[in-house]
Order: structure tokens, then C-alpha cells, then sequence
């Protein structure tokens, strides 16, 4: 194939056209440009916030994690329901996102930007032209996501700081559950969204979501997380407490279940960091924790059940040889059954760990995977929902738990033993990770998109209440 | 990327001359850590792990020798959209000489491109109806369960989600306005609101959608796509599909107890129906087996009375065998092939009769053929056998159509043969003859269905076609002998008066002597002619036909009874006839 050849269009309906794709989630914040397959952007959406010299500065992206700076705090625009609270540090979190990366200062035609340009003595011609460069997006046609339930205010908030802050010739906004149907090749799909803050149950057909179906709970990577720290308070050789790196100066290796010996660093108080800095970089290490160490019990019975033969899940369990941790001070253990414990409540409420602490409160049945997604087919018409069945997408990073999708697949097997099941996860972790990302990649890119777009003019005309017509 | 392709690419001026290719040395290198010997005996083939080397992959050779082409990013609309969103993409530029082309393509870029956008064509719309007028509405389209409003809301719907019904049902939220009530607003009912299933909005669409068709073009002048579509629009039963959804979501949400019942027993039905084609493949193959008469072959063993007796026995053990007992009679006088070839071919009793006939025919053979001789071997079987059959009333041998013969040729014979060959008669003009009579009673030659009876009825019409034949050569011939005769005794009657001038004794006499021969005669024909025949040979040729095609225009009982009588009497008399014809002729010789 020579690469110098253009593809034609009928083969692969698309036309690329320099759009922006921007996928802003609870934790992270994806952009890049449509039509490449993963986003060059990925952003934390957690943004810091301290003062230096009497003056209130604010970092965004890796930088929120590197230096403890003094007073640091970490804060997020995003709600725990995934809806925006705070619209100013939104608006310059995502900003962050695709001016750092993407577009630059002074984004254009590369003819134009600036590198050519015609040594001093002219002076540019056009002065309105200028006006309209200093807006990021000017020349990106802008897709984004949002959740299934994102209300109407927010969705017209939205539009109305790409039109007006950024300067987008067109825009438009999609939901994420139809886009990571998408992703996967489907226009009919039941999207499940493991996400940090929310699970998401979300039909979709024909490409467009089925409202009375989404459904969603709080029982997301963070739950998740949280449940790890109850079960380290109640750890049994003793406790274990997560200590940071920024806090270590030196460790020396200890046997496993022994008390760590590190030297710590300390920060006298006016020099310390924000308590949000070291719950975020606590966050990163409980991350790791997830990847490494937890794991799904894989059914087909619950992990508090008999298993086929007789035998407790939980002794089945226990005899699986445990998996090492090693924390960052040095503190490692081998973790057996418990490893299965802290991610069963997602389908098993009672199985819950208890913790008083916790921000979050104890799950509900309801609120667990099978109960969603039943309620999510009961909110579709009848017809659909076999079809449903058989095209289940599973995406966001906390479905690659280890054995998460084999569970499901169990649970849906049991829940509906008629209608066949399948579930569609993609094996590649990027792809699960920004599936949502990927799928507006796909969708900014054909030629056939291009008609949707919600331009500047009709943005004017209309108003931001445009949004709720077109983008349905 | 070379310096020289970016600027060929941006269509910058090339900087001095192009340099020349390297070209790449391709030599495999040893690995490090092989010696040269193993190396060696590694051979053409490569190993199965990759020996991967550091170093970069070379890049692609451009095979063709001509500049990259340049690409643009040019502006373009959208036929698809009313706004003339200008949105920009890259394309490839027909290729340009020289300078000129670089100012032009300056121009250009600022201008978007006057072409048809590629991708406007599949921006379709589903169709759907006309909208009503307000007048249109009032006089077709009221419902007391629907208002205007939410009509109007729900045909938005539609329109807007291209009848997609999941979606429509799903997003379908109408807020009914407040009554307005003449007490201050706080007050102001909201109208109670149920959820529209989705059944109750496909039935208010294709009722309006329906009547609008209906109004646009009446059903009569509907194209067949239209008036199919305007059928299944009235046709829709809301009920119905309402309760096949609730049978969907009860099939839906089966126990896994139900789903493995389910799938028990449709294991079950599988084994069933495969085991019932095996069953029906093996009754056919015996149902062949049987059918086909054994051993066609070799005939010549069973010539002999001594083969004969083998061949009983043998079909003895058969049936002792089978274990079953025949239906039929032991008189088993139908059994015979040629009397049975018909019976089982009829419709009704076919398979039970052939099955029920073919395994009697071993004991019902012997008396059939000239030989007895195993008749003795068979007579205690028989006597046995007798006492479980029953004998058949008149009518069930009707039924079955069980014939009693009291002599039977040997051999197969078809009955349609049979009634074939009566319509042959010895010589050919007779057949013809008999054909152009049985054309004229629209008797087909050869019969259509060869039933016993209409066998029998045909065998009589031919044999009463053939009497009436015979009496019409009769006739000729008497009408012949009688102009001969007339003629005849007009001569003499001439020579008379001749003579009577001459000499009158003379004539008398001779009178007296012919006279007694034609009288005889004349009252014999008279008599096997009866009245009718009589006044018909008066009225000579030209009442000939009437006489043969007369009694065979009419009713066919008529003919068959009337002529059968006479046709007794009319052989004979022909004889007769014939006899005294001969004599006259003779006489007129001398």
C-alpha cells in the first residue's frame, strides 16, 4: 500500500476535517484529534490550586501530581454523579486538556503559524482575523461527550463555552455510552461503564440512547478504592496505612507482614501540602493496588456461596495462592481471599466491607452491576432487549479489574438463561480505557457526521437551547 | 522524512539538485552470540524465533520517480445543511505546472470549492405522511383519547426520529396544557398523564397516517405499494401486539429451570422427528420390496409342478413369518395380478388393499394356475386361516372392488386393453366405420377411466354399434335387390306389352312363371324390417342414413335395449336374406 495514495472515500466514509474530540470523565480528561486512534491528550481532571506569593496560582495535568508544593490543594470540577459543579475550573481544565497538547497558543493552518511567517516590517493585514485566532478552538470543529444524565443546564453551559470561550466553528455533543458503542462497531448496544465515580448502565439503539434506560450508580473505581482502604483498616497482621512516596526519603526492604522501616520525610505545616494532595496520590497508589492485586471472583456463584461441588467460594478462594504487594514505604503482604473481597460488593451488596468512615455510603442492591443492568432491559421496550443481550459492551478502566467481564458474563448467563449473552470487551487496555474517546474519534472523522454539526451561525440563531434539539 | 519530500510536499521551491538514491545493502548479518559454523547450519530457512537486529527499518522505496503530490487544506460546504457551515479538509491537487499554479491555488483556498459534497447523498429522510390542515383533522382524524395537540406532538416524533418506534415510545413525553379555568391559575388542573405505551402511539400514527394516504390518493387509485402500505397501517392491532410483547417478555425472563425443560424437550422433539424419518425411510423400503414381484427373472423355475410347490412353501415360511393374516378373503379369488392392477391404483383403499393383497397371494396362487397339486400342503393352513377372515357384504366388495371369475386367463391383462380391442374390427373400413360412430355419440376411442362398469357398459354400446352396422349392409343390399327387381319386372312388363301386341297367350305365361319367384321374397323382408323398416325401403336411398343414424342419435339405454332385441332377430333374417338374394340373382343369371 503506498502510503501517498489517499484511500478513497466510499471505502471508509471518511473525511477528516481537524476536529477536536474532548471526553471529560471524573478522573481523567481525554482530547485529541478525530480520526487517530488513541487521544495524544490525557489529562488528570483533578487540578491544583496554591498560593505563591500572596497570588492564587492553579496547575493542571501530570504537574498536580509532582511537586508538594506548600498549601497545594487538589480539587475536581466534576461531581461524584459525573454532572459539572464547578463551570469556571471546568471550562479551564478541559481548555488545559487540548490547548497543552493539540492545538497550542496559537492554533492554524501550519503556513500560517506562524513558524513562515514574514519577518517583521508588515504588519498583519487583516485585524479582525487576529481577534478570532486568540480564541483556542477557532479552527477545530469541537466534539464532546457527556453522561447519559447530564440535564439540559449543563448541556446548554456547555455549548455556550465552546461557542463563545473557545470559538469553535461547529460543535456538538454526544453521549458517551452511544459513542463506546461505537467504538465497538455497534449502532445497538447495552454500553456498561465502570468508571471512577459512577457505574453506567446505558441501552443504546440506533445510536441514540434509550432514556428510560440509563441507569447508574456510585459503585465506581473510587468505591472501589474505598472499600481497599476498609479493608486495610481491618487488616489482620496489622492495620495498614498508605504512605506516599513524596513522603518517603529511604526504605530498606522487610520481610512480608513486617512494619515498614522508612525514613519519612516531613514538612513542617506552613510547608505542607493540602490533606486532597496526599488522598490523590494515596488514589495512585490504590490504583496500583487494583492492577496488581485485585481480582474478581470469576462465579459462577456468588463468593459468599457454594460453589458446584460442595465447597464454599470463599475456600476455594482461600486455597488460590495469594498475590505480594509492596506498599511504598516498604510494607508487603501476600493477599488471599481479601483480594476477592473488596470488588464483590459490586455484585453482591451484602458482601460489602463495612467502613463508618467512608465518604461513600454502604451500596444497595440496586446499585450493583446485574441490578442495573436488569433495570436498564426493563426500561426498554420488549423487543430490544434480547438484542441488547447479545450486544454487550463492557468499557472504562475499573471493568479491567481482573475477571471482571468473566463475572459478568455468569451473572447475565444466570440472570437471563434464555436469550444469549455477549459480552464485547475490548482485550486491548487503551481501548477499554477511552472507548467512549475513541468512538467520538470515529464519528468526528465521517463524512457523513459533518451534516450534524451545530454550527456557530446556528448557534447564534437559536441559542444554547439548540443543543437539546440536535444533539438527542 | 527528507528535507527535499517536505518541501516537495508543501510545494516550496527544491533546494539545489535532488540527491542520489543510496541504494541499501541487504546482507544478512550474523547475530552475535552464534558462532559462523551454526550459523551456517541454520540453512536457508529461517529459525522460528525472529532474530531481531538494532537497527532502524530502512524506509520505503518510492517506486515512481515523480514529485509527492501536494495536498491542501481546502474548504468546502455541506449540501446537507442550510447554514453553509464551511468546514475544511485536506485534499489532493490536481496536479499544476509551474508557478502559476501556486498563486491560483492561493486563490482557491480562500474560496470554498463548488462540488457536490460526496457524502449529501445518504442524508435521507424516512417518509412520512402529509400534514393535516386543521379542517383535514376535525373531519377524519377525532379522538376522544388523543387531542390535537399531542397528535401534532407525536407526528414531531416521528418525523424527528424516522419512525423509529423504540426511540419515539422512549423519549415520548407530552405535557398536556393546563384546563383553563376561569378561578385564578394556581388553581388549574393539570390533566391527569399516563404513560402512552408504545402500541397506543403506533396505533394513533397509522390511523392518521393511514387516513392521510387515504385522503391524498382513495384507495382505488393507490399504487400497489401504497395500498399494501395503507392495508397493514389499517390492519394494525394494538391489542394483539400488546400481548405478543407480553408473551416476548415472558419468554424473556424464563428460570433456568424453564429454559432447561425447554431445551429437554426440544431434544426430545429433535430425536423424535429424526427417528420418524428413519421409520418412514425404512416403510418405504419395505413398502418397495414388497411391491416389486419377486424374482421376475427366472420364471422358467416355477414352469414345473416341482418348482412350483418350492415356490409355495417358500412364500408359506414368508408368511408364517410375518405373522400376519390377511384382510381378504381365502377365496382370494381377487388375488390375481390382472383383475387387481386397477383396484389398487384407485385412490381410496390403495395402500391398504395392496398391503393386505400382496402377502395373500402366496396361498391364493395354486388354484389359480391349472396346477392343484400343492393345494393338499396348503388345505390345513387354509382351513385355518379361514376361520379369522370374514367374508365381505355386497357392497364392501363393491368397495374394495372384489370380482368373482369363474375362469380367469392366465397372465396380466389390462381392462383399457381390452375395451381397446373391441373397438378393432377385422377389417378396416369396419373400424373406421365404428370410430366415425362412436365420434359421433362423442365417445372417446380410447376410455378415459377403464372402470369395470363402464368396461362393461362400453362393451355393449360397441356391440350394439356393431349390430346396427350390420343391419344398415342389410338394408343396402334388400334396397339393392329391390331396385333389381323393380327394374326388372319394368323390362318384363315392357316385353309384356311388347309381346301382348304380338301375341298376348304367350306374354301371360311367362308372367305366371317369374312371378313366383320375387314373392317369397318381398313378405321376408318385410317381416325382419318390421312396420318402420318397410316404409323406409319404400322411400329408397335418401332414407338410408336415417335408418342407421337415427337410433344411434338417441338416448344411449335406448338404443342398447331397442336393438338388442331386433338385433337377434336381424341376424338372422340377414342370413335369410342373403339366401334369398343369392337365389334371385341366380335366377336373373339364368
Amino acid at each position: 500500500m503506498n502510503p501517498s495514495v489517499p484511500p478513497s472515500a466510499a471505502d471508509y466514509g471518511g473525511d477528516e476535517v481537524s476536529a477536536i474530540v474532548l471526553d471529560p470523565g471524573f478522573s481523567t480528561t481525554r482530547a485529541g484529534f478525530a480520526g487517530e486512534d488513541t487521544p495524544k491528550s490525557l489529562i488528570p481532571t483533578y487540578y491544583g490550586k496554591y498560593s505563591f506569593e500572596g497570588q492564587g496560582k492553579l496547575i493542571y495535568g501530570d504537574d498536580i501530581f509532582v511537586t508538594p508544593r506548600p498549601g497545594l490543594s487538589i480539587h475536581n470540577p466534576i461531581g461524584r454523579d459525573g454532572i459539572v459543579d464547578d463551570w469556571d475550573m471546568a471550562e479551564k481544565v478541559w481548555e488545559y486538556s487540548f490547548t497543552s497538547k493539540l492545538t497550542g497558543a496559537k492554533p492554524g493552518n501550519p503556513l500560517l503559524n506562524g513558524l513562515n511567517d514574514i519577518p517583521e516590517g508588515e504588519l498583519p493585514a487583516e485585524m479582525e482575523g487576529v481577534e478570532s485566532d486568540e480564541k483556542p478552538l477557532a479552527d477545530s470543529p469541537l466534539l464532546m461527550s457527556e453522561s447519559s444524565w447530564n440535564p439540559t443546564k449543563a448541556r446548554e453551559k456547555t455549548i455556550e463555552i465552546a461557542m463563545e470561550k473557545w470559538g469553535t466553528p461547529a460543535f456538538y455533543l454526544a453521549r458517551n455510552g452511544v459513542l463506546a458503542a461505537f467504538a465497538a462497531g455497534k449502532a445497538s448496544a447495552l454500553v456498561v461503564d465502570i468508571g471512577a465515580s459512577n457505574i453506567s448502565v446505558t441501552p443504546v439503539h440506533d445510536g441514540m440512547i434509550l432514556k428510560r434506560g440509563v441507569q447508574h450508580s456510585p459503585l465506581g473505581g473510587d468505591y472501589v478504592s474505598s472499600q481497599i482502604r476498609a479493608l486495610f483498616k481491618s487488616n489482620i497482621p496489622q492495620p495498614i496505612t498508605i504512605t506516599p512516596h513524596y513522603l518517603i526519603s529511604s526504605k530498606t526492604a522487610v520481610e512480608a507482614g513486617q512494619p515498614p522501616r522508612a525514613k519519612y520525610k516531613t514538612f513542617p505545616p506552613e510547608r505542607a501540602p493540602d490533606a486532597s494532595y496526599r488522598t490523590l496520590l494515596e488514589e495512585r497508589t490504590l490504583s496500583e493496588f487494583k492492577e496488581c492485586v485485585v481480582q474478581v471472583w470469576p462465579g459462577p456463584t456468588k463468593l459468599s456461596a457454594t460453589g458446584p461441588n460442595g465447597v464454599p467460594n470463599e475456600e476455594m478462594a482461600r486455597s488460590s495462592p495469594g498475590r505480594p504487594f509492596e506498599f511504598p514505604d516498604g510494607y508487603n503482604q501476600v493477599f488471599g481471599v481479601d483480594r476477592y473481597r473488596v470488588v464483590e460488593s459490586l455484585f453482591d451488596a451484602k458482601s460489602a466491607i463495612p467502613d463508618p468512615d467512608s465518604a461513600l455510603p454502604a451500596p444497595t442492591q440496586a446499585q450493583t452491576v446485574p441490578e442495573l443492568i436488569k433495570a436498564a432491559l426493563n426500561g426498554v421496550d420488549v423487543d430490544i432487549r434480547a438484542h441488547l443481550l447479545a450486544n454487550v459492551v463492557v468499557t472504562g478502566a475499573s471493568s479491567l479489574l481482573y475477571g471482571f467481564t468473566d463475572r459478568l458474563n455468569h451473572e447475565l448467563m444466570q440472570l437471563y438463561p434464555g436469550p444469549r449473552v455477549r459480552i464485547s470487551a475490548p482485550g486491548n487496555t487503551s481501548e477499554r480505557r477511552f472507548s467512549s474517546w475513541i468512538g467520538g474519534s470515529i464519528l468526528a472523522s465521517l463524512g457523513t457526521f459533518h451534516q450534524m454539526w451545530i454550527s456557530k451561525k446556528e448557534f447564534d440563531e437559536h441559542g444554547p437551547s439548540i443543543v437539546e434539539k440536535r444533539c438527542k | 522524512m527528507a528535507a527535499a519530500d517536505v518541501r516537495d510536499m508543501l510545494d516550496l521551491p527544491a533546494e539545489g539538485q535532488q540527491r542520489p538514491h543510496k541504494k541499501q545493502k541487504v546482507v544478512e548479518k550474523r547475530p552475535e552470540g552464534i558462532t559462523r559454523e551454526l550459523f551456517a547450519l541454520l540453512g536457508e530457512r529461517a529459525p522460528p524465533i525472529a532474530i531481531n537486529e538494532n537497527r532502524y527499518k530502512g524506509r520505503p522505496k518510492r517506486l515512481d520517480r515523480r514529485p509527492v503530490r501536494s495536498w491542501r487544506m481546502i474548504p468546502f460546504t455541506n449540501g446537507a445543511r442550510s447554514d453553509g457551515l464551511i468546514l475544511r479538509h485536506w485534499k489532493v491537487q490536481p496536479e499544476k505546472s509551474g508557478e502559476e499554479s501556486q498563486t491560483n491555488a492561493e486563490h482557491e483556498a480562500l474560496k470554498p470549492v463548488e462540488e457536490e459534497y460526496p457524502f449529501v447523498k445518504y442524508n435521507v429522510k424516512a417518509r412520512v405522511p402529509n400534514r393535516y390542515t386543521t379542517e383535514e383533522y376535525d373531519r377524519h382524524l377525532q379522538s376522544k383519547d388523543w387531542s390535537r395537540e399531542e397528535t401534532d406532538y407525536l407526528m414531531g416524533l416521528v418525523e424527528d426520529y424516522d419512525l423509529r418506534w423504540v426511540l419515539i415510545a422512549d423519549r415520548y413525553d407530552f405535557e398536556p396544557k393546563p384546563i383553563e379555568t376561569t378561578e385564578d391559575p394556581s388553581t388549574a388542573l393539570v390533566p391527569h398523564k399516563e404513560p402512552r405505551t408504545m402500541e397506543q402511539l403506533k396505533a394513533r400514527y397509522y390511523f392518521v397516517a393511514a387516513t392521510m394516504l387515504a385522503l391524498e390518493h382513495p384507495p382505488s387509485e393507490m399504487s400497489e405499494a401504497e395500498f399494501d402500505l395503507h392495508e397493514k397501517m389499517m390492519k394494525f392491532d394494538a391489542k394483539r401486539e400488546a400481548n405478543r410483547k407480553e408473551l416476548a417478555g415472558l419468554q424473556l425472563d424464563r428460570t433456568a429451570d424453564e429454559v432447561r425443560e425447554e431445551s429437554i424437550l426440544l431434544e426430545e422433539l429433535k430425536r423424535i422427528t429424526a427417528n420418524e424419518q428413519e421409520f418412514v425411510t425404512d416403510r418405504r423400503e419395505l413398502y418397495s420390496r414388497l411391491d416389486v414381484p419377486i424374482s421376475v427373472g427366472n420364471a422358467t423355475n416355477y414352469h414345473n409342478s416341482q418348482g412350483l410347490s418350492h415356490l409355495l412353501q417358500t412364500l408359506l415360511q414368508a408368511d408364517k413369518s410375518k405373522k400376519r393374516r390377511s384382510l381378504l378373503g381365502p377365496e382370494g379369488i381377487i388375488s390375481t395380478p390382472g383383475g387387481q392392477t386397477p383396484i389398487t391404483n384407485a385412490p381410496g383403499s390403495a395402500r391398504e388393499s395392496s398391503r393386505a393383497d400382496t402377502p395373500n397371494a402366496g396361498p391364493v396362487q395354486p388354484p389359480t394356475t391349472k396346477k392343484a397339486a400343492a393345494a393338499a400342503a396348503a388345505a390345513a393352513n387354509k382351513e385355518a386361516a379361514q376361520q379369522a377372515i370374514r367374508t365381505l357384504t355386497p357392497a364392501e366388495e363393491a368397495r374394495y372392488g372384489v370380482q368373482h371369475h369363474d375362469r380367469l386367463a392366465p397372465g396380466v391383462q389390462f381392462r383399457s386393453d381390452r375395451a381397446q380391442k373391441l373397438t378393432q374390427a377385422k377389417s378396416h373400413v369396419q373400424t373406421q366405420k365404428l370410430a366415425s360412430a362412436l365420434a359421433e355419440l362423442e365417445i372417446p376411442l380410447r376410455l378415459v377411466m377403464p372402470t369395470e362398469r363402464v368396461v362393461k357398459d362400453f362393451e355393449k354400446l360397441i356391440h350394439s354399434v356393431n349390430l346396427l352396422l350390420d343391419a344398415r349392409k342389410v338394408s343396402e343390399k334388400v334396397e339393392n335387390e329391390i331396385r333389381v327387381l323393380e327394374s326388372a319386372k319394368e323390362e318384363r312388363a315392357r316385353k309384356a306389352r311388347e309381346a301382348r301386341e304380338k301375341a298376348k297367350p304367350e306374354v301371360k305365361s311367362e308372367q305366371q312363371d317369374d312371378d313366383d319367384a320375387p314373392i317369397p321374397s318381398a313378405p321376408d323382408a318385410n317381416n325382419n324390417k318390421g312396420d318402420t323398416s318397410k316404409a323406409d325401403d319404400i322411400g329408397g336411398g335418401q332414407a338410408r342414413p336415417s335408418t342407421s343414424s337415427g337410433p344411434a342419435n338417441g338416448p344411449e339405454g335406448d338404443t342398447t335395449s331397442g336393438t338388442d332385441h331386433k338385433g337377434v332377430s336381424h341376424k338372422r333374417s340377414a342370413s335369410v336374406l342373403s339366401n334369398a338374394s343369392d337365389k334371385s340373382s341366380k335366377r336373373q343369371r339364368k
